[in-house]
């Protein structure tokens, strides 16, 4: 920039000539240039002001064209339908057979915090302390002023707990929706259901998997939404379920037995209608495993399924079904039951000595170890291996429990002669009521095979044949004398022929050798014994029945009666009609013959 | 004689000062506040003591404290720029300090019955202080580095501290209310340039960064963005005041319900009605006419205070006067463009109309300042 000095010489010279005051001259000087700095700045300062008018002119302009863009438009209400992200993690329904609720869907709330957002995290974790009486306050308040960002605090809370805590008002409290698996019927059936758990879980929502029963076997199925929500149906009915349940935890307590466990199932369908394992759980609240014991004492173990017992003279059935259905015997052949009977250096004896000969059908109908081994004796070993394959007790049931392929029968590793004879009369091979249960099915239903499902069908099972139908209508005649005049009479139901077998196995020590006061006892019933159509096996582990003057601990003072029970109040609900015998009807005399 | 040795006698003394009061301003001011308590009257369900009567008594007692500031020689507060400036930020820093002592974050001091937050006063006192700096600042120097950091200092020390209480709102008022003040005062563009292409080239590069192995910040730091610039997607969250605000400002259509007729505000479906959202209910019940019409009482505000400020020769008293008014078309621009759905919601309450003791007093002692700068600008 180019100056003009304040007191230019040339000026000043001539001014000084001239007399004036040349100080004059440098305050104009002075002046002009200050004119010229502020007209300077002024001009940029006005070019400036423009550009903050023209800001201020977009500003207004914008928000008064947005105000007529919206007088202009229809007011529109929000839609709350994007809220969130919907839960996916919808999880079909089980049912029983006539489609009541066994599992179902809640939608509840988990409570989380975030200890950052929080007011008052003491007063916070007070309060809470009040409303979760199982939460510690102290513990909570370490938790809120820690150095953790996100805890949970419940899983699963219910609409006034979610108030309460909502009440409490602290920011820092938070809710995520859940989906919870709830079993409206508590206990029951919970072995059959398992249970679920949660996945993997955030905030919004969380994953409901199955653990164990039909919700882990069906687990895919049940959250495959091509299902369209279409529920899981049982073939268990609820009532009946619940009936057998009720006489099977009375009974077991009355025979003071530590276990027990229950299955009725359809002879022609395979359907299991009930199934039931005491001790059991809640699969609302499904407990830990065991972590020290038995696997087989926890609440947890399915004894129906998974648990494999000797099931005793339950087996002799079978032996004389296959000797009948063979033809190397009649009902009517006698047969040797000199006991003790001698096999090379094994001796086996009867329970009672029932003389030298009995008839085939006394063998079943008394439960002769000794007649019943000499009836196999004339069958052999390999056919024996054969027949009981064919029943199903060589494999683990198909039963579509996921527990099922760990109650694979115990089967001996060499099949000698000795085992033959043991076998017979149910020692030496451990299977689950559940197989029993079919195999009973397989033997009363005609003679073919039939296989267990806990799903609804209604369809005749075409099985291979095990037996002839003539050998069938034999061995349920059998069975039902065991009830009429054997070892089971305390199996007669008013109004309903049962047939059955009972069976009293000692227990196996995990030493070795038996136990003489622990037994497995076991009933294996039919009914109408005529017509089958039901076979009903009742186990109870180690039962004393202590009414009389010595503890009693045969099936057919221990399980019979409780069976016996278990009959009298479901054959009703199955839908059975009583079979009224006419000569007993009171006060009424026959005048005629026809 | 030269505008930089004028002297006080040249200026109205005594009563004259009445007759050179900028009286057009003072009548658009009381026209504005009138609204304000007619809408406050609307809003309470026709009842004048729940917010009406104590704001015209906050007006009233704002009148005489703008009077009294605008009859006060402008040199006065020139002299008392620095002193205002350096008062405040330590005000800032105390109520910091007692604010995180106690329970509770407290925002403000109790002067008697009003309640003084000093980042509301701070924006005065920020404007006081960079109209003083460039006033005694050579004009030739102001877009030198050094002579640009220190007012740019000036603007962020307190804005950091307001930011940190937090008040994003007021932060950001701060920032553009000192930018503006320093744009008029002929600061070189070259540096607004810069700090705007900085800004933009900085938020791009956080959002082009997304989804890539570079990301610049958090994925659920986007999410909160998002929610940020898109209340919609939320509707019964974060969006709910403006959906609310959208749906009063649409059925008032052109000519409103009528006063007293809005459903949106009268039933409470609106938050913070009364305050920050207080323009929906006159939006509602006047419609666009009402709403435009309030507008133009701004913009001629605004209007009046630039043509005193333009034609005003004394340099501090036109930057404080395009200051104030500046700050005040951004609390207008906020607060519309927030309700309109254009903003975020930052919490910005509409000027001279909303309900709130502070921003009254604080914006009538800035038009004190307007006044003053008037009355004793040299002729």
């Amino acid at each position: 920039m180019i100056r003009t000095p304040l007191r230019p010489l040339a000026r000043i010279l001539s001014a000084r000539a001239k007399g004036e005051n040349p100080d004059a001259i440098e305050r104009e000087n002075l002046r002009l240039r200050h004119e010229e700095m502020r007209d300077r700045s002024r001009l940029k300062a006005e070019g400036r002001l423009l550009l903050l008018g023209l800001a201020f002119v977009a500003g207004f302009g914008l928000v008064g064209l947005r105000m007529g863009v919206l007088a202009a438009s229809a007011p529109e209400e929000p839609k709350s339908g994007q809220a969130g992200p919907a839960i996916v993690a919808q999880r079909a329904d089980i049912t029983d057979r006539e489609g009541r609720i066994l599992a179902t869907n809640l939608v509840t709330h988990a409570l989380y915090a975030q200890p950052k957002l929080m007011v008052d995290p003491a007063g916070a974790a007070e309060k809470l302390a009040l409303i979760f009486p199982d939460l510690d306050a102290e513990k909570l308040t370490k938790d809120f002023t820690g150095a953790k960002k996100f805890l949970w605090i419940k899983k699963r809370i219910s609409p006034e707990q979610m108030q309460l805590v909502h009440e409490i008002g602290d920011p820092g409290l938070l809710f995520g929706p859940r989906e919870m698996r709830l079993y409206p019927n508590g206990a029951l059936a919970s072995h059959i259901l398992g249970g679920s758990s949660f996945g993997r879980e955030g905030v919004a929502s969380a994953e409901v998997i199955g653990t164990a029963g039909v919700e882990k076997t069906f687990d895919g199925w049940l959250r495959d939404p091509a299902n369209g929500g279409a529920p899981l149906q049982l073939s268990i009915d609820l009532s009946v379920q619940a009936t057998v349940e009720e006489v099977l935890d009375g009974g077991m307590k009355l025979m003071n037995a530590k276990g027990a466990a229950a299955v009725l199932m359809d002879v022609k369908t395979g359907e299991v209608i009930a199934m039931a394992s005491l001790p059991d759980f809640d699969p609302n609240t499904r407990p830990a495993p065991l972590t020290k014991g038995q696997a087989g004492d926890s609440p947890l173990f399915n004894r129906a399924v998974q648990g494999v017992y000797e099931l005793g003279s339950t087996f002799k059935i079978f032996a004389v079904a296959q000797a009948l259905d063979l033809g190397v015997v009649n009902p009517m052949t006698m047969v040797d039951t000199k006991s003790p009977m001698f096999w090379g250096k094994y001796k086996i004896r009867d329970f009672h000595n029932y003389g030298a000969q009995n008839t085939v059908t006394d063998v079943v109908v008394k439960s002769s170890n000794v007649g019943t081994a000499h009836i196999i004796g004339m069958v052999g070993a390999e056919k024996q291996q054969s027949f009981l394959k064919s029943l199903g007790f060589f494999e683990p049931t198909e039963v579509e429990l996921v527990e099922a392929p760990t109650g694979k029968p115990l089967i001996p590793k060499k099949w000698s002669e000795i085992s033959m004879l043991t076998i017979s009369y149910g020692h030496g091979l451990s299977a689950s009521p559940l197989h029993l249960a079919a195999a009973y099915a397989s033997i009363v239903n005609g003679g073919t095979r039939v296989r267990p499902t806990i799903l609804k069908t209604d369809k005749v099972q075409e099985g291979e044949r095990v037996i002839s139908e003539k050998t069938s209508e034999t061995a349920r005649s059998l069975l039902r004398q065991v009830v009429v005049r054997g070892t089971a009479s305390f199996g007669e139901v008013p109004g309903y022929a049962v047939g059955g077998k009972t069976g009293t196995a000692d227990k196996p020590k995990p030493t070795g050798g038996y136990y003489d006061d622990k037994v497995i006892t076991t009933f294996a019933s039919t009914f109408p014994a005529y017509d089958p159509k039901y076979v009903l096996i009742v186990t109870l582990d180690e039962p004393v029945e202590s009414s009389g003057d010595e503890p009693r601990r045969t099936a057919g003072w221990t399980s019979v009666p409780v069976a016996a029970e278990v009959i009298r109040r479901v054959a009703p609900l199955l839908g059975l009609r009583p079979e009224v015998e006419p000569g007993l009807e009171a006060g009424v005399t026959r005048v005629s013959s026809n | 004689m030269s505008y930089l040795d004028y002297s006080l006698a040249t200026a109205p003394a005594g009563w004259r000062k009445v007759l050179h009061v900028h009286w057009p301003l003072v009548f658009l001011i009381g026209a504005v506040s009138s609204v304000g308590f007619l809408m406050l009257y609307s809003v309470a369900g026709g009842d004048l003591g729940t917010w009406a009567e104590p704001q015209m008594k906050r007006f009233a007692v704002g009148l005489v404290v703008m009077f009294v500031i605008g009859f006060t020689p402008i040199k006065v507060w020139k002299g008392l720029s620095v002193v205002g400036y350096v008062g405040t930020v330590l005000l800032l820093v105390a109520v910091e300090l007692f604010g995180s002592m106690g329970m509770g974050a407290q925002r403000w001091l109790e002067l008697g019955p009003i309640r003084l937050q000093p980042s509301e006063l701070m924006k005065i006192t920020l404007v006081m202080m960079l109209a003083a700096y460039y006033d005694w600042l050579d004009p030739r120097k102001v877009s030198r580095p050094l002579w640009v950091l220190i007012p740019v200092l000036l603007i962020l020390i307190p804005a950091a501290l307001v930011l940190k209480q937090p008040n994003l709102g007021t932060t950001l008022l701060l920032l553009a209310g000192g930018g503006a003040v320093m744009l008029v005062a002929g600061v070189s563009l070259w540096y607004f340039g810069a700090v705007i292409g900085t800004g933009v080239g900085l938020v791009s590069a956080v959002f082009e960064s997304r989804g890539t192995s570079w990301q610049l910040i958090k994925d659920y730091q986007f999410r909160r963005i998002d929610t940020f610039l898109d209340p919609a997607a939320d509707p019964l969250g974060a969006g709910y005041n403006i959906m609310q605000a959208k749906i009063a400002l649409g059925s008032g259509g052109w000519s409103g319900k009528g006063f007293m007729q809005g459903t949106q505000s009268q039933l409470n479906f609106l938050p913070e009605k009364h305050t920050d959202f207080i323009f929906n209910t006159l939006a509602e019940e006047f419609g666009f006419v009402g709403g435009i019409s309030l507008l133009a009482l701004y913009v001629l505000i605004i209007g009046f205070c630039f043509l005193s400020a333009f034609g005003n020769r004394d340099r501090y008293g036109a930057l404080v006067t395009y200051g104030i008014a500046t700050a005040f078309f951004l609390l207008i621009a906020v607060n519309m463009g927030m309700v309109m759905g254009m903003l975020p919601v930052v919490g910005v309450p509409l000027p001279l109309v909303s309900n709130g003791g502070t921003a009254m007093i604080i914006l009538l002692m800035g038009f004190g300042l307007v006044q003053s700068a008037h009355i004793h600008r040299p002729r």
